[in-house]
């Protein structure tokens, strides 16, 4: 049995400069570090079957360009929160629809916590 | 009309595929190997039966490794236990065999699916503990649907597409026997016209170790010694992992589209103990009577079976209530048709059980050998009457009566015969 992974071992699977880019936001609460930890997320937790995805930029949309099902979008989120162990409500979600929308959400949500150290 | 059986897929400690599974049961090379889990050499558990090819001891399915053979999409894998994934590679080979191709069965009112599993106690466990570490306020959505016991259902009927029947059977080792005789019924009352049937578990510490604190399983760290089913030293099962698939259709349908038959299912029956949550009935009343109602489903008698393949998991008293079951309906009327248990070779499969050994039974008619059973070397005094070959045997099973108990008393017993040899 695997012990529950801590935040960093979420990104084992990731290349390092994602890595980087979270212990940026770690220790400096770098903003444009969480938008690459986010992208990132956002390309892993894809569901587009075949073929290179297309460039995901800030106004890349989930659903309609990116081929997200509520599932893959629950599993995105999910993985956001443990991450950055926050909780984005359902209200704030349904109102997410671009890639930059997800990570202002995200930044917002961090704003109202503490970073940790 | 019985329905025929026209596909099967394997995934068993034995081997991967069909051919390689029925060489195995044939030459009686067993699938056992050394394990600890939970990094304790100390516990009493120390052999099971793997299943090789595959690295799914991860709750996350994204560091797994499996045969490049199935190249599954990510938007399938995220839903899967690791048993979900046997069970997809076990359908894709019984889809092959049967000449089927996924589109041929996806939104086709006629295909049903019947499955079999205990679900992941493994992603359970992971999937509640990540919850309650962070004070129940969130949890992986995918938890409930790849770790519960109709995680099977689940996700092969959204990868499939299946829209005649879906549903699932949890009658602990009886399982996927239930299974594989709801589909016969459904396709004898013209509901369907094709069935797949599943049956699959995982092997880790989370599925099994709760048997040894039953007191269930061989302590045993040989192999040979550790299964042994009917043999008079033996003192417990070893788990074994694995998926098994076949396709069942109405013969018209197997006939229409140029299908061969590999094995008719001929009849099946059930009954329940009424005495135990886990122990079987000391005299095996339920057996028997399950193993009756079977034949009389068939419409044979017991001197018609050529092979009875035992569910037989080598702990003292199932094999007992099984021995004795068996010797009131063959010994007892002056018949020895071959006793097998192939669990000596796989390891016990749990819910898995009942639809292996009926893909066995259909390997074994197609291969015109009947398995052997290579561990047994002194058959406990129970067993006196019953005859059980050391080695296979060259020569077609005929018609086999297959065997599966579960918890709770819950008996299921199969009648698989030649395929043309149509009794229903």
């Amino acid at each position: 049995m695997s012990p529950v992974p801590k935040p960093n071992s979420a990104l084992a699977r990731f290349p390092a400069e994602v890595l980087e880019a979270y212990q940026r936001y770690r220790t400096k609460g770098d903003p444009v570090a969480v938008q690459e930890v986010v992208i990132a997320a956002v390309v892993d937790y894809c569901p587009a079957r075949g073929g290179p995805l297309p460039a995901v930029t800030d106004e890349s949309r989930l659903v309609e360009d990116l081929a997200y099902d509520s599932v893959s979008v629950a599993e995105l989120v999910f993985f956001l929160e443990d991450l950055f162990d926050l909780t984005i409500s359902n209200d704030d979600l349904l109102k997410v629809r671009s890639i930059g929308e997800l990570r202002a959400c995200v930044i917002r949500n961090l704003a109202t916590k503490t970073p940790a150290a | 009309m019985n329905p025929v059986i026209t596909g099967l897929g394997v995934i068993t400690p034995i081997g991967n595929d069909a051919a390689t599974a029925g060489a195995s049961l044939r030459e009686g090379r067993h699938g056992l190997v050394p394990v600890e889990f939970l990094g304790n050499p100390g516990l009493p558990v120390k052999v099971a039966g793997t299943v090789k090819g595959f690295q799914v001891d991860s709750p996350n399915w994204r560091d797994w490794s499996w045969p490049a053979a199935y190249p599954f999409p990510k938007d399938v894998l995220r839903g899967l236990a690791p048993h979900g994934l046997y069970a997809l590679c076990a359908v894709e080979q019984a889809l092959a065999r049967a000449g089927l191709r996924p589109a041929d069965v996806a939104d086709d009112p006629g295909t049903g699916l019947y499955c079999a599993s205990a679900g992941s106690a493994m992603l359970l466990h992971h999937n509640l503990a990540q919850m309650r570490a962070v004070g129940g306020v969130r949890g992986n959505p995918l938890g409930v649907v790849s770790s519960i016991a109709g995680t099977l259902n689940f996700n092969l009927a959204a990868h499939y597409r299946i829209t005649g029947t879906v549903c699932g059977f949890v009658s602990a080792c009886a399982s996927s026997s239930h299974a594989l005789g709801y589909a016969i019924d459904d396709l004898r009352l013209g509901r369907i016209k094709r069935a797949i049937v599943v049956g699959a578990e995982e092997l880790n510490a989370d599925s099994l170790l709760p048997f040894a604190h039953m007191r269930a399983l061989s302590r045993q760290s040989d192999p040979r010694l550790a299964s042994r089913p009917f043999d008079a030293g033996r003192d417990g099962f070893v788990g074994g992992g694995g998926g098994a698939a076949l396709i069942l259709e109405v013969p018209a349908t197997a006939a229409g589209r140029g299908a061969p038959a590999l094995a008719e299912a001929a009849g099946w029956g059930q009954s329940a103990d009424g005495h135990s949550v886990a122990a079987p009935h000391p005299e095996g009343t339920g057996l028997l009577l399950a193993m009756e109602r079977a034949l009389a489903d068939a419409r044979i008698g017991a001197a018609d079976i050529g092979h009875v393949s035992a569910h037989a998991t080598s702990t003292p008293a199932g094999d007992r209530a099984e021995a004795v079951a068996l010797g009131r309906l063959f010994a007892g009327r002056g018949l020895r048709p071959p006793v097998t248990a192939t669990k000596a070779l796989t390891g016990h499969g749990l819910s898995l059980s009942g639809v292996l050994q009926a893909a066995f039974g259909v390997l074994s008619l197609t291969g015109g050998f009947v398995p052997g059973n290579p561990h047994l070397v002194l058959p406990g005094p129970e067993c006196e009457g019953l005859e059980l070959p050391r080695a296979a045997l060259v020569r077609s099973p005929g018609r086999i009566l297959s065997n599966s108990s579960g918890f709770g008393g819950s008996n299921v017993c199969h009648v698989i015969v030649p395929a043309g040899s149509f009794t229903g």
